[in-house]
């Protein structure tokens, strides 16, 4: 019993501390419903393609909520450059929608699912 | 991003990840280490750091170079233990610095230690005169071993004919005034038996010993909580903040 309990613990620990660590890879994933990153970013696209920046404005406010939700997910696995990054690819995006600049936003909408992409990879 | 909560989360991990590595590298003394040794735990350690407060990258590749070192400095470790020959160039090996009184000044040179250092490493063993010493030896650790002349060996009850009773490990009896009732059966003693023993001291409980051993002569030794010293005798030279 000793023996097991002074092997099965550090095996036990290990599997956990490398669960913490690679988890990212698979929490940046929707886990509940509207946490889809890549589909929000899609539908922002639609909408500035389509000049609807009310509504572009909107899903953008959905992204942040959705980015911030999972940010306390992943932070444990994932670069902090990587978060940083996106917050900061979000906070140009609105920018640019204020500004009604199309192509501004397509490079950060870009940019931010390049980000997204390389979390926890 | 709460980057003091994922510090703290990281530090856990790195503190346990370098316990366990550690503890399955082996169970060295500091002082057995080798040179190489040293090196690699200083690495292991600075990995271990980084794993820690490097946020700007993930923990994985850190930990993952924590594992690689810990694995390298194991399959070391068996290389050594199970191959003789990768041991002598691996590990190092003992080399005779001081031989029959002569002092080996090519060895000294091949393993670039002075004569202060020789003579530095003697004076930490007690000897003080070069006269003294037949055979010195440098160790792998850098530590050296001396075997002195015959003349300057210590005398010993067995060069003068003395019987001398058997010496061995005490075993405690009493420790925090608590008896410690599988020692007292391993030496087929009972209760009883250290009750009038500690009474023959005048103490009328256990729970007024600190600690009580029996050593293989038969002999106890007590000490009690109440040492009955006013004054503690400071060792100290320089009156400090305490």
């Amino acid at each position: 019993m000793r023996k097991f309990m002074v092997i099965s613990i550090p095996i036990f620990a290990i599997a956990i501390f490398i669960f913490i660590m690679q988890n990212g890879s698979f929490l940046k994933y929707s886990l509940g419903e509207g946490e889809d990153i890549p589909q929000i970013i899609e539908e922002i696209i639609q909408n500035i393609s389509k000049d609807h920046w009310e509504e572009a404005n909107n899903k953008t406010n959905e992204l942040k909520k959705t980015w911030n939700k999972i940010v306390s997910r992943i932070q444990f696995s994932s670069e902090r450059d990587e978060i940083n990054s996106f917050t900061a690819s979000i906070a140009r995006l609105e920018g640019a929608i204020l500004a009604q600049d199309k192509s501004s936003a397509f490079m950060e909408l870009k940019e931010a699912l390049e980000h997204w992409r390389n979390l926890g990879r | 991003m709460n980057e003091g909560l994922v510090v703290a989360v990281r530090s856990i991990i790195g503190f346990f990840s370098l316990l366990i590595f550690t503890r399955i590298i082996g169970k060295e003394q500091i002082s057995q280490l080798t040179f190489f040794d040293y090196v690699l735990g200083i690495t292991i350690g600075s990995i271990a750091a980084s794993l820690t407060t490097d946020l700007s990258s993930r923990a994985w590749p850190h930990w993952i170079g924590l594992l690689s070192w810990a694995a390298l400095g194991y399959l070391m470790e068996l290389i050594t233990l199970k191959w003789r020959y990768a041991a002598k160039y691996l590990e190092g090996e003992p080399t005779i610095v001081i031989m029959k009184g002569k002092i080996m000044e090519k060895s000294l040179k091949k393993m670039k230690y002075r004569t202060s250092d020789i003579m530095a490493l003697l004076r930490n063993k007690g000897v003080f005169d070069l006269n003294e010493v037949d055979f010195a030896i440098i160790e792998p650790n850098g530590q050296i071993s001396v075997l002195k002349k015959p003349e300057h060996l210590p005398l010993t009850p067995k060069d003068m004919n003395i019987k001398v009773m058997p010496t061995g490990i005490s075993t405690e009896l009493i420790y925090d005034g608590i008896i410690i009732e599988e020692n007292l059966a391993q030496l087929n003693k009972d209760k009883a038996w250290l009750m009038k023993e500690i009474n023959k001291q005048g103490i009328k409980d256990p729970s007024e010993v600190f600690l009580a051993t029996l050593n293989p002569a038969g002999k106890l030794y007590i000490d009690k909580y109440d040492d009955h010293i006013k004054k503690i005798i400071d060792i100290g030279d320089y009156k400090g903040p305490y």
